[in-house]
């Protein structure tokens, strides 16, 4: 990325750059104080939230909901490894589907090529809708109650297809590809042993942003898992049923511990779950900016 | 240019390379458009009989109908006022605040941290929306919630806030808001950094202050950049996000009247009522008004900055 502007051009003096800097860093303060209230109820007690709210300032500091959530056995983590297995493999098996297609849409000398563009991009303009959508996948497909559908439906974008496609025209040029087809490489070869290795940036952005996608996705797990399948449900998905979710969690744990009467701060475990989500976002984001930063200007750029 | 030969084989090869994604695209994105006839048919689907033999052969056509009666229900012209609302309001607000702290973030003399307050600005798109209704949920809840602490505090009654539509205009917008503007200010950032810094010079040459060098070079140089997000925008204006109106307010009945927009009842026509042939009907309208308004934007669009 190239620089912003020198401190010697910029249009603030001294006094006028402290003044907005503090204003910026109030914003973002602010902007991030519905997450921080998130994380300091989760490490709340339950005393302090009964008496003070979800309070900023809490009267006593607890990691009871964490253990508790710890201790829940097999459901959440069960939730934890399904949010993982869909996010990887979703990640992963888009790259597969998505980046061969982008690499025959930018040879010119590919004969389908303005075809399979028209086709890739028509559905950003016309859609079935749900309905249609709804019974393809459930009554023709047959993904309703599989982890399938939670996987496919989100595999390939026309988007993404084109960031690549892009990338690989404007960075790769056409002679090394030309002297590898004269070394008798043929183009799944070259694809494979010369094309992905030098386009590890485009394919790193392109993951970000379908690693996202997956780990915030709950929309088809509302679809298509109906609640008698508890064991497909990804994290998200459990946090929206977080009312039954939470007598499910009381129930293991009470069995595990074999104390009946226990009560779970229940108040608090469900900030906690929050936070197991947000935190590997949270962990990963500063890494992933850069990426997703590339991929966002080259989206709006040729866009 | 020089029209290369290809041979046979290496024809091949990339179809083959390309197969992959065309059978995805064929089973997720075109096998659904058949079922725009949902929309024109009254399904009366018989348990046993294929997807295909109950839409075409066992529901008979209605022609129009469908939209007619979906028009003229009750709860319509409230859902297309809300859908239509929040939209032009996500439009505006949706270029001009990103526009303005791109314009000032970019002037700050520390890299460092203007990339923090990117960052941090950032952050809430990546979070998805059942996230953002707990992170709300610590603000609005009736007994812990943080406001009505506070109100309390003052002396002031506690407000049931998921019970009370009067606020949730406000409240959705500031959410869909605080969600969506760090990812298009840094659209707008990444375009700002990508303009000649020379017009800058010679405009302060010309004795251009900072409000003139934005007004004569920035914003004419962010022409191209902000009429396209404003025709995507266009495009789909009868298209809300879900997960906003929909798990943002915990899909509280009290507050339909301001939360009920098309996608929302999309949504619940098919999973609640299994009213396919409205809901099929309402996605039809979305689709094609979207799709008119796209291509027309983009035409007076082009139109206009020509001149």
């Amino acid at each position: 990325m190239e620089d912003y502007v020198r401190p010697e051009d910029s249009a603030y003096s001294k006094n006028v750059n402290r003044i907005v800097t503090l204003l910026f860093i109030l914003l973002s303060a602010a902007v991030f104080l519905p997450v921080l209230l998130v994380f300091i109820v989760s490490v709340s007690s339950q005393n302090s939230v009964t008496a003070a709210g979800y309070s900023f300032f809490p009267r006593e500091f607890s990691l009871e909901a964490y253990r508790y959530l710890f201790r829940s056995g097999q459901y959440l983590i069960r939730a934890f490894f399904n949010s993982l297995f869909i996010t990887i493999s979703g990640t992963l098996l888009g790259i597969v589907f998505m980046c061969p297609m982008a690499y025959a849409l930018s040879r010119k000398e590919f004969r389908f090529r303005n075809v399979l563009l028209v086709f890739i991009l028509f559905p950003m303009l016309f859609s079935g809708g749900l309905v249609a959508n709804y019974m393809v996948n459930t009554q023709i497909l047959h993904l309703g109650n599989t982890y399938l559908a939670l996987i496919l439906p989100g595999l390939c974008s026309a988007w993404y297809i084109l960031i690549m496609r892009n990338y690989f025209q404007d960075s790769l040029p056409d002679s090394m590809i030309e002297a590898a087809k004269l070394d008798g490489c043929a183009h799944p070869q070259i694809l494979l042993f010369i094309v992905v290795p030098v386009s590890k940036p485009v394919l790193m952005t392109v993951a970000v942003f379908q690693v996202f996608y997956y780990w915030n996705s709950w929309y088809p797990s509302l679809l298509y898992i109906d609640s008698n399948h508890t064991d497909l449900y990804p994290l998200q998905y459990v946090l929206v049923n977080m009312e039954r979710s939470i007598e499910t969690i009381t129930r293991d744990a009470q069995y595990l511990s074999g104390m009946q009467s226990y009560t779970p701060p229940a108040v608090t475990i469900r900030m906690a779950m929050v936070v197991v989500v947000i935190l590997p976002i949270m962990i990963l984001f500063p890494f992933f900016q850069r990426f997703l930063k590339t991929g966002m200007t080259i989206g709006a750029v040729k866009g | 240019m020089r029209k290369k030969k290809i041979s046979r084989k290496e024809s091949r090869e990339l179809t083959l390379l390309s197969l992959p994604a065309v059978i995805w695209f064929l089973l997720f994105s075109y096998l659904p458009i058949f079922g725009v006839a949902f929309a024109f048919k009254q399904f009366t689907p018989k348990p046993g009989e294929s997807l295909f033999r109950n839409l075409f052969v066992n529901s008979p056509w209605t022609g129009f109908s469908n939209f007619s009666f979906l028009l003229r229900s009750s709860e319509m012209p409230k859902i297309l006022f809300n859908t239509l609302f929040y939209n032009v309001i996500f439009l505006i607000a949706g270029i001009v605040l990103p526009v303005i702290l791109a314009i000032f973030l970019t002037e700050l003399h520390s890299k460092r941290i203007s990339g923090f307050v990117e960052m941090m600005l950032l952050l809430p798109y990546f979070l998805s929306w059942v996230i953002v209704g707990y992170c709300l949920y610590g603000f609005l809840a009736t007994d812990e919630g943080q406001i009505n602490h506070i109100l309390q505090f003052f002396g002031r009654n506690a407000v049931q806030w998921y019970q009370s539509p009067a606020y949730w205009r406000g409240i959705l917008i500031l959410i869909g808001l605080w969600k969506s503007t760090g990812y298009s200010m840094v659209i707008y950032l990444c375009a700002i950094t990508a303009i000649d810094r020379s017009l800058y010079e010679s405009a302060t040459l010309d004795g251009a202050g900072f409000l003139d060098r934005t007004r004569f070079v920035t914003l004419p140089q962010l022409k191209t950049t902000i009429s396209t997000i404003f025709i995507l925008q266009i495009g789909s204006i009868l298209t809300s996000d879900f997960g906003l109106f929909y798990q943002v307010p915990l899909d509280s009945n009290s507050l339909q009247p301001v939360t009920q927009t098309l996608d929302v009842y999309v949504y619940k026509a098919l999973m609640q009522q299994a009213n396919f042939s409205y809901s099929a009907a309402a996605s039809f309208l979305q689709s094609s008004v979207g799709c008119i308004l796209l291509i027309l934007s983009n035409i007076i669009v082009k139109r206009l900055n020509k001149e």
